[in-house]
């Protein structure tokens, strides 16, 4: 029972105004950090605003990218519809690792937050492009990448070893770019990019428990 | 029904891919309960049903997770920032006997074991996707 549930604090910061902002000023809009978009070991470390009761949820957007006019995005969603993602010079954009709007490729996938614009956009506060987070088992292991099977149907995926970028974490230690340990018949948590050339993954970080 | 704000668990949230999607969640299909889907607020419980329990196995970890079938509501909130979620019971995991221990820690406090997994749609809502892991409380 070591995991019932504590008081915890909200944080004094408000979304507002940022948000405020983002639906008046067009292109403006509040940066990831505001509501969470930076990468996952800097955003634990401090605490980030309360949602704006004003506004009950962000507006999330998923789908792959048929287009790419300037700073619109076109995405097909996966249920037919279409989303017009407006990207602004606060938007955080992960491929892999956090990087810039030039790296974002149409044919791409994404999940998007952000906020409905008057125009019909989505003002982008976050881009994950191609992110995936796959609960796997560890069937090979080559220098270079893993083999995985994933879901139910245990569909084999390659995940690909980044040098300089993979990095593994063992029964919940610190991240190591060591990955001497990883073992075949492991559970495995792999987080990566999607390539959607090869349908393979490149692996940012691989979690493995027991 | 509503989300509500009488505490019911805390521990890890981690996030996985259902329903249409592109990439390897492809394949991933609707989950248990047959509703899930990535673009919704949806959640996955580790005790929706015996079945899912005898997967889990939370109690292996030591937990002691309630059961609570397809269709539940409950309130997610991220341990530190207080943003929150309202999410649906879609499907059932995570596979918490997999990595007993696990903790996810901020502002030196820390929850620990994989005790409910949410869709991107829910995990964006109140932290990122590249951090694949949140610590939470949860309200129902």
């Amino acid at each position: 029972m070591s995991n019932r549930q504590d008081s915890g604090g909200r944080s004094g910061l408000d979304r507002r105004r940022f948000l405020t902002t983002a639906a008046l000023g067009g292109a403006t809009i509040v940066g990831a950090s505001a509501l969470g978009g930076l990468d996952a070991d800097a955003a634990f470390a401090a605490p980030g605003p309360s949602l704006d009761p004003a506004i009950t949820a962000s507006t999330f957007a998923e789908g792959r990218i048929t287009a790419r006019n300037g700073s619109v995005l076109e995405v097909a969603g996966s249920y037919g519809d279409r989303h017009l993602i407006q990207l602004t010079n606060a938007t955080s954009v992960w491929k892999l690792r956090t990087t810039t709007a030039d790296a974002i490729e149409v044919g791409d996938g994404l999940y998007a937050r952000g906020v409905d614009m008057p125009d019909g956009t989505i003002a982008a506060d976050a881009l994950w492009v191609n992110i995936v987070n796959l609960f796997c088992t560890v069937r090979g292991i080559a220098k270079d990448r893993l083999h995985l099977a994933h879901g139910d149907g245990n569909h084999a995926v390659v995940g690909r070893i980044v040098p300089e970028t993979t990095t593994a974490s063992y029964l919940g230690g610190s991240l190591t770019p060591d990955l001497s340990r990883l073992r075949i018949g492991q559970s495995a948590q792999v987080l990566g990019a999607w390539r959607p050339a090869d349908d393979s993954v490149d692996i940012a970080r691989v979690t493995v428990g027991h | 029904m509503a989300c509500g704000s009488t505490s019911l668990w805390a521990g890890e949230t981690t996030w996985f891919c259902c329903g249409s999607s592109w990439g390897p969640c492809g394949s991933a299909g609707t989950g248990a309960c047959g509703t899930c889907q990535s673009s919704a607020n949806q959640a996955a419980w580790p005790n929706t049903t015996q079945a899912c329990f005898d997967i889990t196995r939370p109690d292996l970890c030591g937990e002691g997770i309630p059961r609570r079938g397809c269709g539940s509501v409950m309130n997610v909130r991220h341990q530190c920032s207080g943003a929150q979620v309202c999410v649906t019971i879609s499907d059932c995991g995570p596979r918490t006997q997999s990595f007993c221990g696990e903790a996810t820690c901020c502002n030196g406090v820390c929850r620990t074991n994989r005790v409910i997994d949410l869709t991107p749609a829910a995990f964006s809502a109140i932290g990122s996707l590249s951090s694949g892991r949140l610590p939470v409380y949860i309200y129902e």
